[in-house]
């Protein structure tokens, strides 16, 4: 598993998507931080921009880009043809779908960490003399739980991608419109607790909820990566089977 | 002008082995349904017919739905002929380097279009037979005339990512840049309305006062220029790409 880990990591560095997603992050936190400093919100208040980056980005554009590195890992091999080198070492490709798994999870907790520091930074800059240890303890777990969240309920729609074959784009725009009804399902306290992204606000701390309503969001969280596992398993058979046939024929 | 037609002609006919595009179509069901909820959860009836199609139409199906839709719909146009290598074929016939442009602009601008009539269709039925607003030839027909200027408006304001999308082989980057794109359009607003093309949308739509709520100080000429600015640019940065890709080629 490590020596899949390590090739799937290589095989990023040769591609430019790490870069244009840290790129997108960056560009995300400097949209929602001269929108929020402009007009909406108080500025003076600690944290408020920590708040709003974490929900916009969420809402907006960060699950989109998770599912869209975990469906292109997933969907290059097929799409470049290098799966069938891949299959003459032979390369376990259940184990080869985990590893691109793990990958995107890291990446997943990553980008929530590259925009807390890039919020975290900016609100010391702001006034840093009223910045306890608490609450940037706080904001690192909500940020972190994120990551977490964030990655268990797009996995679904990641381990649909390869059954999409050349649909692959329906993902992404799944992906994106999952996310932004998120904004509306906020509305009533049960689809707050029951949607998978807002329930990602929930266990993350965004949301203060009582600890029935936390569980029910966590398990949601569990039943969004049981789905995928699910999935990719039925996935690995489907191709077992391929396989078998075509050395029938 | 016959070549350019003809050049459509046949975008279409390859836009029929396309299921998913057909398929993409049910997002313009997204934001009427969404304001079905909203409008149901307050329990509001005998609404004025535009407060609800700000909400099913003229809200956020302008900043996110119809733009990240059109986005993904430029970046297939154009991706799938380049993993194909179909353009070599094509500069062979030889087809013009911009009528090539202009021909998956216009498959765009119709999408567009059709994209708002079935929104126009879903936010009146969502509208009309849960009793939130009387049924009117005018407002329905006030629908149908913004949604059209909607339409075509957006399709000029994807314009920047059919441009991104043909400079590059990839689609990565322009499906980053159409998330960033729509993401900007939505904070900038706030900030200043004649920046972004999507932000000129709803000073279009908006002028005369008909939409409440909207933007204080409206000028639409500043808003069509803005978008004819950033319009010209992309068909520049297109034309220089294709002019370089076919002298490689």
């Amino acid at each position: 598993m490590g020596l899949l880990l390590w090739a799937e990591l290589q095989k990023l560095r040769r591609s430019n998507i790490i870069l244009v997603n840290i790129f997108a992050t960056i560009l995300v936190a400097m949209f929602v931080f001269f929108s929020g400093k402009t007009t909406v919100y108080d500025s003076h208040a600690v944290g408020w921009y920590m708040t709003i980056a974490l929900v916009w980005s969420t809402i907006f554009v960060l699950p989109a880009v998770i599912a869209l590195l975990g469906s292109y890992m997933i969907c290059r091999e097929e799409q470049d043809d290098t799966i069938k080198s891949l299959r003459l070492i032979p390369i376990n490709e259940a184990k080869l779908t985990v590893a691109k798994m793990i990958v995107t999870f890291i990446f997943s907790i990553l980008v929530y960490l590259l925009l807390f520091t890039i919020t975290f930074l900016t609100e010391a800059v702001l006034h840093f003399s009223d910045l306890s240890l608490e609450v940037i303890l706080s904001f690192l777990k909500m940020y972190f739980l994120q990551g977490i969240g964030v990655f268990l309920v797009v996995s679904p729609i990641i381990a649909i991608a390869p059954y999409l074959k050349k649909s692959y784009w329906l993902s992404l725009v799944l992906a994106e419109i999952y996310s932004f009804a998120g904004l509306f399902m906020s509305m009533s306290n049960i689809s707050k607790t029951f949607y998978p992204i807002t329930a990602v606000f929930g266990v993350s701390g965004y949301y203060d909820t009582t600890t029935r309503d936390w569980i029910y969001s966590a398990i949601v969280l569990l039943l969004c990566g049981c789905l995928s596992i699910f999935l990719l398993n039925g996935l690995n058979h489907r191709q077992k089977r391929k396989k078998s046939n075509e050395e029938i024929v | 002008m016959r070549a350019l037609l003809n050049l459509i002609q046949i975008e279409f006919c390859k836009l029929r082995r396309k299921k998913l595009i057909w398929l993409m179509l049910l997002s313009a069901f997204v934001m009427p349904f969404f304001a079905f909820l909203y409008f149901r959860y307050f329990g509001n009836t005998g609404l004025d017919p535009v407060m609800f199609y700000k909400w099913s139409a003229f809200g956020y199906t302008i900043f996110i739905i119809l733009p990240f839709v059109l986005g993904v719909l430029s970046i297939m146009l154009i991706h799938d002929e380049n993993r194909y290598d179909m353009l070599k074929q094509l500069w062979i016939v030889p087809v013009s380097k911009m009528g090539y442009f202009f021909s998956k602009f216009f498959v765009v601008l119709i999408y567009s279009i059709c994209f708002m009539l079935i929104t126009a269709l879903a936010s009146v039925l969502f509208s009309v037979i849960p009793n939130y607003v009387e049924f009117e030839w005018s407002s329905i027909l006030f629908l149908v005339e913004k949604c059209i200027e909607i339409g075509v408006l957006t399709a000029f304001a994807t314009l920047p990512i059919l441009a991104t999308s043909v400079s590059q082989e990839g689609y990565i980057l322009p499906v980053c840049v159409t998330l960033i794109y729509v993401f900007a359009g939505i904070f900038i607003v706030q900030v200043n309305a004649y920046f972004h093309p999507l932000s000129c949308i709803l000073v279009i739509i908006a002028r005369n006062g008909v939409i409440p709520g909207g933007l204080p100080e409206i000028n639409v000429i500043l808003a069509l220029l803005i978008i004819c600015v950033w319009g010209s640019f992309s068909i520049l940065l297109a034309n220089i790409t294709l002019a370089r890709e076919s002298k490689v080629e």
